[in-house]
């Protein structure tokens, strides 16, 4: 007897997927032109043909539960090939969009964040919860407000104190969102894959130490390389403006936590040794962060006029959750070259408004970090960790005791 | 009529390398003493036929002969009224078919048999033109112009208008109450042109009006056909209320087991005859005619097809009998009368679409199913969706069939998120939890076998043709009222697929439309403009005296010589087309018009009385008799092949065309069909000395390719008798065989010939050689 797999397809997944730019799903036929032209697909497990049926036929949980969705660029050769016009690359686009608010905790952040309107309205609460703080600092340290006196110092408006006291409980919750979403996506893709379960019906995972080392840092290594980026076809210019994006933002991620020790710690534990901000100009990291602000602004700028060509020509489409993300990224990058700018021209009026919409920016930017698109680089990082170690699962390298020589993977 | 032969021998092609044209000159003034005999190495062009009619007019010559070219090739130029013209293809069945190597060791001796093979052909053609005689055209005193319409459906509909613009009157026939057919039951249908991506609005209510303004077409509803006799150009059809008995109800012939007794024997003349009677009590004989019957010159069959209903024990494993398990025609019912539900109310909230029954055994598609029903399928999962956003339709296929256009059809419903679509075998529906139905499918696209829960299952059943339970025209013709052998189509109104749409086995006769296979409206309606010119056509070839397709250029019909007819209804029987009837004592009563001329019943005839003017007995015994068969060569043995001329002999051509050559022995005769091959031509090569004969015509049996449906299947029985003549002769009779072959064989040309003669060459000589 055949064993029935009951199917109830989800009507309302169909419809996400449709409306988030995947609208040309239904008119794949499954001549699988799409896996074989694609330049990252692998032939244990091609996709996104399957992805496509899945999708067709409202099953959301196998979508939920297959990498490979993430380890599409998007590149858009399926959807170039594509014999009758369903743009696969477009569709998995459309998925990943839906994964991310499937894994969202809580969901309806991933909603609000999802419309251009909510992430205005964010910009503006962050810029509100930082005018209050501020407010309240200024009452702490007797300078003016909301014009300080003097010479135009950021930290004379808002120091690292209050900044920290807002955006530190911030930074917590969301890590702890990210882990969740990771968490969830790591159990789905690990049953997706059918890799075997532990005897309680658990994902196994590898040890922090291993999974560090023959995992996540070659995947890093891959990423910070685009080396699979770069095999895309068809929007193969795209690698340079999201490669710089990407190396800007390890730069002020640097940056900032050079200025965190240096500021937050050092200088508030000796207030007088004038560990504080700004540093100057011919400062070392000073410079970086210039850069890094330059190399950001100039990368997303150059993915923002690609995207823009590439949906023009018809090789992919884009959704607002692409734009809303490209337009966040600049804004942070334009509103923090600026206030610099405007700091060092001494122009009191502008400079402080425009360093709340910069720290309004950040934090929302760093609020959606697993909310919006800007997910992917949790899920995509996953998913290529997640294809390593499956793969060494099922070379009997690890986990359950498979590494024992000569025991067959199945 | 007193005959000056002209013989034109054309020297291009290589012909003049391959044959001394001198001595074929020489042969045919001398010894075949034809008054004019010319070359030329250009004979197919203006200055050739200015040529040949120049000896037209001041030789007077009125029988020409082109040797060259294959008679396959047709040239205006040299149609000249009153003169008969007959062409060999000395170019292809001689120059190319047996090219010489001049460097082989017996090159000489291989052109000698090239040279005889020449000389052969003109003394085989230079008989023919002693007998043969120009055809003259069969006149009708009167060709009736109007069409019958048999059916009132999308089909019949648009033959009508059709005919009513080409300026024909047409009376449409319907048996229903009202005109439109199955095609006004619709709610939507599929589209007929672009935008096929869309489900359209019926436009049969539009087809009906044009009809009903049209004064050049007569509506007949409520009726149908008592018996059609009568010829094309003067059809008589006597029509009746639906439903009800006539006296001129067609009779209908014993079977093959109604002549037999209980014992298997067959009944005496007699008995039949009463047996016959009994069974057609209250009917006029067939040869009665109904004074008050209609008139028409041709009739278009558009009557289309029934809904199939499984028998109540039928599909079992897919539920049928239970609650919510319906057809696709119920659905269809249920969706014109506005609410798709179940007859215990239950609310339909999804369906699933079955297209083929078999499980995983069979993965054919229901009886009687077709691109239509895949079509229907994609129709009826959108037309619910349309009136239930929140349904979903299944549709489990083992062929999505949606052919040319129809991929945008598939294509534009394929959008709609709530229709799912997978290729499976359909192994159970079963009472599923709450009043549900469980549809079990295997080996779907999903990569596994499923499970589906849903309201209600269609079985998307088959279009049955209405010939396949009834005779529908009821001819009052010596063979029956019904179209002989549909169960070779199942069923459908057809004779030959692929060579002759609409063409039945009735001249006269057209078929369009779901009689003829399961057709969408779009396709019905072109259907119904092929069969309606076709009618057309046939009227004017009656009009003018020649033959409908496939011989269209053919005047001639068969002439019988009644004096020597011995009743045997031999030809009565075999005419493929019924053209014949017959008389009280059985004598058979030609009927040119229904006549396609293939000369069947000329081989059927064992007193040789049947003939054509240019094509008979006399003539191709004589062709026979002309070969010059060498009485003491073993190297020179002769056989003779009778050669198809729809099939096997464009093969032959082409096969010379592509350089495939086969052995000089063999002398080659065209023949119209080979059901026109008579057994006395195979006892006249073998009487003259000729070492063997080979039959090569069409492809017969359930795929058959035979022009004349039933011809290549009449030869190799005839074949038998051959057999048994052969061996009261002492010889044996695998000196005579058939062989089959398709237009595109070419290159299985020579291995046929060579095996055959290889064959005959193992054999020894005819024993009867030199008497």
């Amino acid at each position: 007897m055949a064993e029935y797999k009951r199917v109830e397809p989800d009507l309302d997944f169909i419809k996400g997927v449709m409306e988030s730019g995947g609208d040309t799903l239904n008119r794949c036929y499954q001549c699988a032109t799409c896996s074989v032209v694609c330049p990252l697909s692998t032939p244990e497990s091609p996709f996104p043909r399957k992805e496509m049926l899945w999708a067709q036929w409202g099953l959301a949980s196998k979508v939920s539960g297959d990498a490979d969705v993430w380890l599409c660029h998007q590149c858009g050769d399926c959807t170039a090939y594509c014999p009758r016009g369903a743009r696969p690359g477009d569709v998995l686009g459309a998925i990943r969009a839906n994964a991310i608010r499937y894994y969202a905790r809580p969901r309806a952040l991933a909603g609000i964040l999802s419309k251009p309107s909510g992430v205005l309205g964010m910009v503006i609460a962050g810029m509100v919860l930082f005018f209050v703080a501020a407010a309240l600092w200024a009452k702490v340290t007797g300078e003016a407000f909301p014009f300080p006196e003097g010479y135009v110092e950021y930290h004379k408006f808002l120091s690292v104190v209050p900044i920290d006291i807002v955006v530190l409980p911030i930074v917590g919750l969301i890590a702890w969102a990210c882990y969740l979403g990771v968490r969830d996506f790591w159990g789905d893709i690990y049953r997706g894959a059918g890799l075997p379960l532990s005897y309680n019906g658990t994902a196994s995972s590898p040890s922090f130490g291993i999974l560090m080392t023959r995992y996540l840092w070659p995947a890093i290594k891959e990423i910070l390389s685009h080396e699979r980026f770069k095999k895309c076809g068809q929007t193969s210019e795209r690698v340079k403006g999201h490669l710089w994006a990407l190396w800007a933002f390890i730069i002020l991620f640097a940056v900032t936590v050079y200025v965190m020790i240096y500021a937050d710690v050092l200088g508030n534990l000796w207030p007088k040794a004038g560990f504080h901000t700004p540093l100057p100009l011919w400062h070392p990291v000073k410079i970086a962060g210039n850069v890094g602000a330059i190399m950001l602004i100039a990368g997303i700028w150059m993915i923002k006029t690609m995207r823009e060509n590439k949906t023009r020509e018809g090789i992919l489409s884009s959704s607002t959750q692409d734009w809303i993300l490209i337009w966040l990224i600049f804004a942070v990058g334009i509103t923090g070259l600026g206030a610099e700018i405007i700091r060092l021209a001494q122009v009191k009026v502008l400079a402080y408004p425009v360093y709340l919409v910069h720290l309004g920016c950040v934090i929302t930017l760093f609020v959606s970090l697993p909310y919006s698109k800007f997910a992917h680089l949790l899920y995509r990082t996953t998913a290529y960790v997640h294809q390593h170690y499956a793969e060494d699962i099922r070379a009997g390298k690890a986990g359950f005791g498979l590494e024992k020589p000569g025991r067959p993977a199945h | 009529m007193s005959k000056k032969i002209g013989l034109y021998i054309y020297t291009g092609d290589g012909i003049a390398d391959a044959v001394d044209v001198d001595k074929l000159v020489e042969l045919a003034t001398g010894d075949l003493n034809i008054p004019v005999v010319r070359t030329h190495d250009n004979l197919y062009s203006p200055e050739g036929a200015a040529m040949v009619k120049a000896d037209i007019e001041k030789e007077g010559v009125n029988a020409v002969l082109l040797a060259g070219l294959s008679p396959r090739y047709e040239f205006k130029d040299f149609d000249f009224p009153g003169v008969l013209v007959e062409k060999v293809g000395i170019r292809e069945l001689v120059a190319w078919s047996h090219p010489v190597n001049p460097e082989d060791e017996n090159a000489e001796a291989q052109k000698e048999h090239v040279q005889e093979l020449a000389e052969d052909y003109l003394r085989m053609y230079a008989a023919k033109m002693g007998k043969a005689e120009l055809p003259e055209p069969y006149k009708m005193e009167q060709v009736n112009q109007r069409i019958l319409v048999i059916g009132g459906g999308v089909t019949g509909l648009t033959a009508a208008l059709e005919a009513a613009e080409a300026g024909h009157e047409a009376v449409i026939i319907e048996r229903e109450s009202e005109l439109g057919g199955h095609a006004a039951k619709y709610r939507k249908q599929i589209p007929i042109g672009p935008d096929y991506s869309h489900l359209a609005d019926p436009i049969v209510g539009d087809l009906i009006a044009r009809v009903q303004a049209n004064d050049k077409i007569q509506v007949k509803t409520g009726t149908e056909i008592a018996r059609i006799g009568g010829v094309p150009g003067a059809f008589r059809a006597s029509l009746k209320p639906a439903g009800t008995k006539s006296e001129w109800d067609a009779p209908v012939p014993l079977t093959d087991e109604e002549k037999l007794d209980e014992n298997g024997n067959e009944l005496s003349a007699e008995d039949q005859k009463k047996k016959y009677d009994e069974k057609n009590e209250g009917r006029q004989d067939y040869m009665q005619e109904d004074p008050s019957a209609e008139v028409f010159g041709a009739i278009v069959l558009a009557s289309g097809w029934t809904p199939y209903e499984p028998a109540d024990d039928e599909f079992p494993h897919l539920g049928w009998g239970k609650n919510g398990v319906v057809t696709n025609w119920q659905l269809e019912e249920m969706a014109s009368s506005g609410q798709i539900k179940r007859p215990d109310g239950r609310a339909v909230k999804s369906i699933a679409f079955v297209l083929s029954p078999g499980a995983k055994e069979d993965d054919a598609d229901f009886p009687y199913a077709s691109a239509v029903t895949s079509l229907v399928a994609l129709k009826q999962a959108k037309m619910f969706r349309e009136s239930n956003p929140d349904g979903r339709a299944y549709i489990f296929y083992q062929h999505m069939r949606t052919p040319g256009q129809y991929e945008y059809f598939y294509k534009g419903l394929q959008d709609d998120a709530g229709i799912f679509l997978t290729k499976g075998a359909v192994t159970e529906v079963k009472d599923g939890a709450a009043g549900a139905l469980t549809v079990n499918v295997e080996n779907t696209i999903l990569g596994e076998d499923i499970a589906v829960d849903v309201d209600m299952v269609v079985l998307a059943t088959g279009m049955v043709p209405t010939t396949r339970d009834e005779a529908v025209v009821n001819l009052a013709y010596r063979q029956g009222p019904a179209f002989r052998d549909l169960d070779l189509f199942g069923g459908y109104c057809d004779s030959n697929f692929i060579c002759f749409p609409y063409e039945t086995r009735r001249t006269g006769i057209y078929a369009a439309g779901g009689v003829r296979r399961g057709m969408t409206i779009e396709e019905s309606i072109e259907d119904a403009t092929g069969a309606t010119l076709k009618a057309i056509q046939c009227l004017q070839a009656v009009d003018e005296g020649h033959a409908v397709h496939p011989r269209t250029w053919d005047y001639d019909f068969p002439d019988f010589y009644f004096q020597r007819c011995t009743q045997c209804k031999r030809c009565t029987e075999e005419c493929p087309f019924g053209a014949l009837d017959d008389d009280e004592k059985g004598t058979p009563k030609p009927n040119p018009t229904r006549c396609r001329r293939c000369g069947t019943c000329m081989g059927a005839c064992p007193e040789r009385i049947i003939g054509f003017k240019d094509y008979n007995i006399d003539i191709v015994g004589s062709m026979i008799k002309a070969i010059e068969v060498p009485d003491d060569d073993e190297d020179k043995l002769r056989m003779i092949i009778f050669a198809c001329e729809n099939d096997a002999y464009p093969a032959l051509d082409q096969a010379a065309r592509k350089g495939n050559a086969w052995s000089p022995l063999v002398r080659i005769i065209p023949v119209r069909c080979l059901g026109s091959v008579n057994v006395s031509w195979i006892k006249d090569a073998m009487s003259s000395g000729i070492d063997g004969a080979l039959l090569l015509g069409c492809k017969y049996g359930d795929d058959y390719q035979c022009h004349f449906v039933k011809g290549s299947e009449l030869a190799n029985r005839r074949m038998e008798n051959v057999a048994e003549t052969l061996n009261s002769l002492g010889m044996e009779p695998e000196r005579v065989k058939l062989a089959q072959i398709a237009i595109d064989e070419f290159d299985k040309v020579p291995g046929i010939i060579n095996d055959f003669v290889e064959e005959i060459v193992g054999m020894g000589p005819n024993p009867f050689k030199g008497w």
